[in-house]
């Protein structure tokens, strides 16, 4: 059933059914998500600025999802030899560093007005410019060596020794007193966050990872018309 | 004796050779010929298990050199085509971790007199990278003499020689032959040995 | 026995190509001090404000310039074939690496000691952070060296000519930085930090060797 996450033929298949509905879907969520975003009220000690956190935190979620990814595609193509799970780490990578890139900048554009500085050295920000860092090199050590079977097992040991850091991004804010504030949504019992925010913040997360996995698909299929020679 | 049985190899979906077949009993002397790039040193390569073939069985002595690799390795001698000394070592020091390292029995006066039928013997507290090509492959050749193995594996062992020390390698290999030994070696010359066997690739 | 015989002979050329590359050293230590000096003309020669900052930046600049010597770790010995003759007579890639990296932390980490507490001279370091850093970069800098040996064994099979290796280097070397100047900012945890150190140590002379000789197969098979 789930045959089409590691067989690229069966991948094709599936994409090419699921493809239209998913455009249509990602473009039915970002519409309601802006639409949500922008009816969604005010903080009453941010103001404006609040609304930088509906592109701020899908961004960051979706980096360490996008990376959480590659790391089980590792983890399956080294163990099990499956070579469908190295086109996954090169496509979905310059994605990941995209999503990163997105966070970083949105999150210096919110710390400017509210702690007055663009960037301060606190755990969770450090530790998520050292994600973007795993990203960058990831994707140069795809253009590194000739040879096609070491590059793949490189990046995936690469990556699988970069995991490290997922843990540290995830509880650098429990471990360690930061500027930076503590989880709000993913509390188990009780969500810190009110509804009429949580509301837009998930619509917008969809929309993201609608946005992301459209991409990622496309870049893959890409990627598959390359290789056809391999496979 | 070295047997080896329908080899194959290919590099990046090329194939370089194909179901090769080559015997080499005790007292026999092999050369390899062929063409620039016909694959001569890929196949050397391959029969040292350097590199991977893609089918096909190696036999040293009746057993699969894959599993024995190191009882194959310690009765082969092998000689690059390019210079194997460090250049910033002396000449002498290069042939004390050369004999220490194939813990040979030769004393220091026969290694003093084998550099001098090579005629090296006046450079030998000078560091390597002083001497011209013809004597650090000279040098190299010392090696054969040194590691006393049985299967001498040599690639290209002509290159940058004079005539008379052409004549004094062939007699060498001779030698060898004569005590029970292998050689096998590449070359696109026709050297004069008598009994030489020739594989065409 | 032969194969103890072996490793004596693998250190005495290592040693002898020391003191003919004796050279390449020096002038390690010279980039060392002359970054030094340019670190101190940029910020100013204010005491208090070299004093904060001397242990960072002086481990800092010990991490470059020893990224400088890593492209030689393997190149030479991989050019000209040494790597197949001493694999040919019985010692295994891994062995091989191991003993590659003892003898670049004892021939080109040790002897960077001697610049150590010159530096700390120019940075008026108190007695007890010297003594710390020395310890810290014993156990570091052979934490150095296995980064480097994996490093400079990817570059082998790196056409393109990428200094990807000295940035892996870089990036790995963070940890190992932020533990070995944590030592002296708290005194009560300099046990455990050093445990620390020590146990990441044993982690690379695990990792290294294994990861090295893969890489140098592969190269020798790409070649």
């Amino acid at each position: 059933m789930f045959n089409f996450l590691i067989n690229p033929n069966q991948f094709n298949k599936f994409v090419d059914i699921i493809f239209k509905p998913l455009v249509i879907i990602a473009l039915i969520t970002l519409s309601a998500g802006l639409m949500l975003v922008y009816l969604s009220p005010l903080d009453y000690q941010q103001g404006l600025t609040v609304k930088i956190m509906y592109i701020h935190v899908p961004s960051a979620w979706l980096a360490l999802i996008t990376y959480a990814i590659m790391t089980i595609y590792s983890i399956v193509g080294l163990a099990f030899k499956i070579s469908f799970s190295f086109i996954i780490n090169k496509a979905i990578a310059p994605i990941g560093a995209v999503f990163t890139i997105l966070c970083l900048l949105s999150g210096s554009m919110w710390g400017k007005p509210m702690w007055g500085t663009w960037w301060v050295w606190d755990a969770r920000l450090t530790s998520v410019a050292i994600l973007l860092i795993i990203y960058l090199l990831i994707i140069f050590l795809n253009q590194t060596f000739e040879n096609r079977e070491v590059r793949e097992k490189t990046i995936a040991i690469f990556i699988l020794i970069g995991s490290v850091n997922l843990p540290i991004i995830k509880f650098s804010v429990d471990w360690w007193n930061t500027l930076h504030q503590p989880a709000s949504v993913s509390k188990l019992s009780s969500p810190s966050i009110d509804i009429s925010m949580l509301q837009p913040l998930l619509t917008m997360t969809l929309a993201f990872s609608m946005i992301g996995l459209i991409i990622a698909i496309l870049r893959i299929k890409a990627e598959i018309l390359l290789r056809k020679k391999y496979l | 004796m070295l047997l080896i049985n329908n080899l194959s190899f290919s590099r990046n979906d090329n194939i370089i050779f194909q179901n090769l077949n080559l015997s080499l009993s005790d007292r026999s002397i092999t050369q390899i010929r062929g063409k620039n790039g016909s694959g001569k040193t890929t196949l050397l390569q391959v029969i040292l298990n350097f590199l991977e073939c893609k089918t096909g069985e190696i036999f040293w002595e009746g057993k699969n050199i894959k599993k024995n690799i190191f009882s194959f390795y310690n009765q082969t001698t092998f000689i690059m085509d390019h210079n194997t000394c460090t250049r910033k070592m002396t000449i002498l020091d290069n042939i004390n971790f050369w004999s220490g390292l194939s813990s040979s029995k030769l004393t220091k006066n026969e290694i003093l007199l084998l550099l001098e039928t090579f005629n090296i013997q006046k450079y030998q507290n000078t560091k390597t990278m002083y001497l011209s090509a013809g004597e650090i492959k000279k040098l190299e050749l010392l090696r054969l003499v040194l590691e006393q193995k049985k299967l001498w594996i040599l690639d290209e062992p002509y290159n940058h020689l004079d005539d008379l020390s052409i004549q004094i390698l062939n007699q060498t290999f001779i030698d060898h032959i004569n005590k029970d030994g292998i050689v096998l070696f590449t070359s696109h010359l026709n050297p004069s040995i008598s009994n030489l066997e020739v594989v065409e690739l | 026995m032969f194969l103890i015989k072996k490793i004596f002979l693998f250190f005495k050329r290592e040693l002898n190509l020391f003191y003919n590359n004796i050279a390449d050293l020096f002038s390690n230590i010279l980039f060392f001090f002359l970054s030094i000096f340019i670190f101190v003309f940029a910020l100013g020669a204010e005491e208090q404000l070299l004093r904060s900052i001397g242990l960072g930046i002086i481990w800092s600049l010990l991490l470059l310039s020893s990224t400088l010597s890593l492209r030689k770790f393997y190149e030479d010995d991989f050019n000209n074939g040494v790597i197949k003759i001493i694999h040919m007579s019985g010692i295994s890639y891994e062995l091989f690496v191991f003993l590659k990296i003892l003898s670049h932390f004892f021939f080109v980490q040790i002897p960077f000691l001697i610049s150590i507490p010159i530096a700390c001279i120019f940075f008026n370091l108190p007695i007890n952070e010297v003594y710390n850093l020395m310890i810290t970069f014993i156990i570091g800098s052979l934490i150095l060296s296995c980064l480097g040996s994996i490093s400079a064994s990817m570059n082998l099979l790196n056409k393109t000519n990428f200094s990807i290796g000295s940035i892996i280097v870089l990036l790995f070397s963070i940890p190992v930085i932020i533990f070995s100047v944590g030592i002296n900012n708290s005194e009560d945890s300099f046990r455990s930090l050093i445990n620390l150190l020590i146990g990441i140590t044993l982690i690379f002379l695990g990792v290294s060797p294994w990861s090295s000789a893969a890489f140098i197969k592969l190269a020798l098979r790409n070649k």
